[in-house]
């Protein structure tokens, strides 16, 4: 899966998973639950909706706060993540609601963010 | 065979269908100079009233002897008047004669006259309302509920709508035409028109040496055009709780005079004052006419449109202070006002005046949808509104327009994250920032900032894409408060000529040169001190010791400083030095850029340009 990060992903919400199944994406979220095995968790988008996150190998740190995840959605609509970023929210907050009025922006208009 | 209906229903303001009632007599009242009025004896079989009027187009009924003693006839339209005695008359509009008085052959029953206040007992119900009409909505078209939803009861202390809605039919062809609004003059005293109602005023009462009084205008529009009426005194009165915004009514006869242009936009040369002749009677079948047309302006368009302009308006009331009492100098009367501030998809507030009544009765809470219709633009604090008598403020109206704006502002939740610039903002004047504008340089050029007589202020994002390493700093004074270039003597002495000194030392000031660019245009900014040490992130004096000692750090400092982006206000104006006229822009603050706000920005910005276009 390493070739996930050199193809378009776009940016989306919960709502918006059941239409990329199969498809690199890019999913950001507030870190709700981590499954006692570390190999899922669970996020929250900019509307409060869960999406869950897989891992083929186990988490080896602790995640909290907002994360930036890459992969790809599987048949089930939870994604199957190749890579993830913390945000650091120590100099100022992550504002998921904004967050997610810009996704509107660029769903509604495809023609000025095309994703390849 | 259709049994009589009670008069006491008629007269306690319920809704009767069309009631059937027996004429016992009529009565030719004398009017001094108009048509004969005809007062009507009416029976239903258990009592008799005398509280009928004939409207005067019915007159021929009368004259002719179809409308006589004992004949039946059904009511097709009727409107119930309460007189100041608290008495109640009923005006009958329309009127079938069902059966002429020759085939009736006597009084129906042994009628007593009824007394009112004194209910006599009934075994069934009057015909039951039907449903009321649908509102009257139009394609393309701003159709506004009146201030309160309609309801089809008669309120009990007020004059009754008695007539059921689907009751109330156009006058049959015999009766009263219906003329075209344009062509009212006041050389015709006998007309109906059938007109909607798109702006009504508050009542408005004055007290001089003449006299006091009170009165309230509307304006009317039909197919033909529109025009104003006033109604004074008794007629406000009497019409002023009849007559409702967006509704349609037959008018018929009031005074026409040369319409006084000063009070109103109306295009109209004539307008129309009721007289106690006037008869209003809604009217159902009118979903041709046009509705009120509200042309809104966008809030932040208010900050170009001259003072004295009447706008219409619609926003969020996002915030609202209490009402206060003021005098008015002029009369010594005391006068409510509130402030409310409305905020529009622009992302600009607004402050607008209320006064009187709707200042006292408003309700804020919930952040109301509020539309105005023909506020006046004043240039307090920048930009302001104030709402005058011959506004309509209508609180929620059922409009796509409101629709809209609640959507966006209570869904969409980017109305209320959103960084709203107030433009009646009276603190700050333009020094400082507190009356953020936010252009982008494009817009700064376009609309010509710093060609007026005084210096323009504005705020944008940019990017540093060059900077000049040249001169980009001076010797300067080394005192306090002076910046002033000094002269090196050449001799380890520098003279100030403004503080006419001279000084061992001279402190380094930075008057750096920066070309910045957003995605349109560049602009070349002069930093100062302050701005040109943010930008390159270090100190004047330390600056001044690389470009002595170390060249190459010099020049990292500001390949450093290139290509990061700030915010910045900006100072432009025109400057005319040796005839030659120049616009020259300085930096007076430069931030880092607020990632949130300015998201917020360009996101409203976005959805602001696709509701465009």
């Amino acid at each position: 899966m390493e070739d996930i990060h050199e193809v378009p992903r776009p940016r989306i919400a919960t709502s918006h998973l059941a239409q990329h199944i199969g498809q690199p994406v890019c999913f950001v979220g507030r870190v709700e639950k981590i499954h006692p095995t570390g190999k899922l968790f669970v996020l929250s988008d900019g509307k409060g909706k869960h999406a869950t996150v897989e891992l083929s190998e186990p988490l080896d740190e602790e995640i909290s706060g907002v994360i930036e995840v890459v992969g790809r959605v599987t048949n089930q609509a939870t994604i199957m993540c190749a890579s993830y970023v913390q945000f650091r929210e120590d100099k100022s907050p992550f504002d998921m609601e904004l967050y997610n009025e810009a996704l509107k922006i660029i769903h509604e208009f495809p023609e000025y963010f095309p994703f390849g | 065979r259709a049994s009589l209906s009670f008069l006491q229903a008629i007269m306690q303001g319920e809704n009767v269908s069309k009631p059937v009632l027996q004429v016992i007599n009529t009565r030719a009242i004398a009017t001094g100079n108009g048509p004969p009025r005809y007062r009507v004896l009416m029976s239903d079989g258990v009592n008799t009233l005398s509280s009928f009027m004939l409207a005067t187009q019915l007159n021929s009924l009368v004259e002719e002897e179809r409308l006589s003693a004992q004949c039946i006839c059904q009511v097709n339209r009727f409107i119930v008047n309460s007189l100041k005695d608290g008495r109640r008359v009923v005006i009958l509009m329309d009127l079938n004669v069902l059966k002429t008085a020759d085939k009736v052959g006597g009084n129906i029953g042994n009628p007593v006259p009824y007394n009112e206040g004194e209910w006599q007992q009934r075994p069934s119900a009057p015909a039951a309302n039907p449903a009321p009409s649908k509102p009257q909505q139009q394609n393309g078209n701003l159709s506004v509920a009146g201030p309160a939803a309609v309801k089809y009861h008669a309120p009990s202390n007020q004059f009754g709508k008695v007539n059921a809605p689907s009751s109330v039919k156009t006058p049959g062809g015999s009766q009263a035409k219906v003329v075209p609004i344009a062509s009212l003059n006041p050389y015709q005293s006998k007309w109906t028109i059938c007109a909607r109602v798109t702006q009504k005023g508050q009542i408005r009462t004055w007290s001089n040496s003449r006299g006091e009084g009170k009165l309230f205008s509307i304006e009317l529009v039909d197919e033909s055009g529109e025009i104003r009426a006033t109604a004074f005194n008794d007629q406000a009165d009497k019409f002023f709780p009849l007559i409702e915004l967006n509704k349609v009514y037959y008018f018929t006869k009031g005074n026409l005079k040369t319409a006084n242009k000063q009070y109103t936009a109306v295009k109209n040369d004539y307008e129309i004052t009721f007289t106690n002749e006037t008869s209003v009677v809604p009217c159902d079948d009118a979903q041709h006419l046009p509705s009120v047309q509200f042309e809104f302006v966008s809030i932040s368009d208010l900050e170009n449109t001259p003072k004295d302009s009447i706008v219409d308006v619609i926003g969020i009331c996002k915030s609202y202070e209490d009402v206060t009492k003021i005098t008015v100098k002029a009369n010594n009367r005391e006068v409510s006002k509130r402030n409310v501030h409305l905020m529009d998809t622009s992302g600009k507030l607004v402050t607008a005046t209320l006064w009187g009544n709707e200042a006292e009765q408003f309700d804020g809470s919930r952040q109301p949808v509020i539309a105005i219709k023909g506020a006046r633009v004043s240039d307090f604090g920048g930009r302001s509104l104030s709402v005058l008598s011959s506004s309509t403020v209508v609180i929620n109206p059922d409009s796509p327009e409101a629709f809209k704006l609640r959507g966006w502002y209570a869904f969409d939740s980017e109305g209320q994250l959103l960084e709203c610039a107030s433009i009646s903002d009276v603190r700050g004047g333009p020094a400082s920032g507190a009356n953020t504008n936010w252009k982008t340089l494009f817009e700064a050029k376009s609309e010509n900032l710093g060609q007026g007589d005084k210096a323009d202020y504005f705020s944008c994002v940019g990017t540093v894409v060059h900077l000049r390493k040249e001169n980009c700093m001076y010797q300067a004074c080394p005192s306090q408060d002076c910046n002033k270039k000094v002269i090196d003597q050449q001799n380890g002495l520098y003279r100030c000529e403004k503080c006419d000194r001279e000084f061992p030392n001279f402190k380094y000031r930075m008057m750096l040169l920066v070309t910045i660019a957003d995605c349109l245009e560049y602009q070349w900014v002069t930093c100062f001190q302050e701005s040109a040490e943010f930008i390159l992130g270090q100190n004047a004096a330390f600056l001044g010791e690389l470009k002595e000692k170390n060249e190459q750090a010099f020049e990292e400092v500001f390949q450093n400083a290139n290509f990061n982006t700030y915010e910045f206000r900006i100072r432009v104006k025109l400057e005319t030095y040796n005839d030659e006229s120049r616009i020259k822009a300085t930096a007076v603050d430069v931030k880092p850029v607020n990632y949130r706000e300015y998201s917020k920005r360009l996101i409203a910005s976005i959805r602001r340009n696709a509701q465009l276009g």
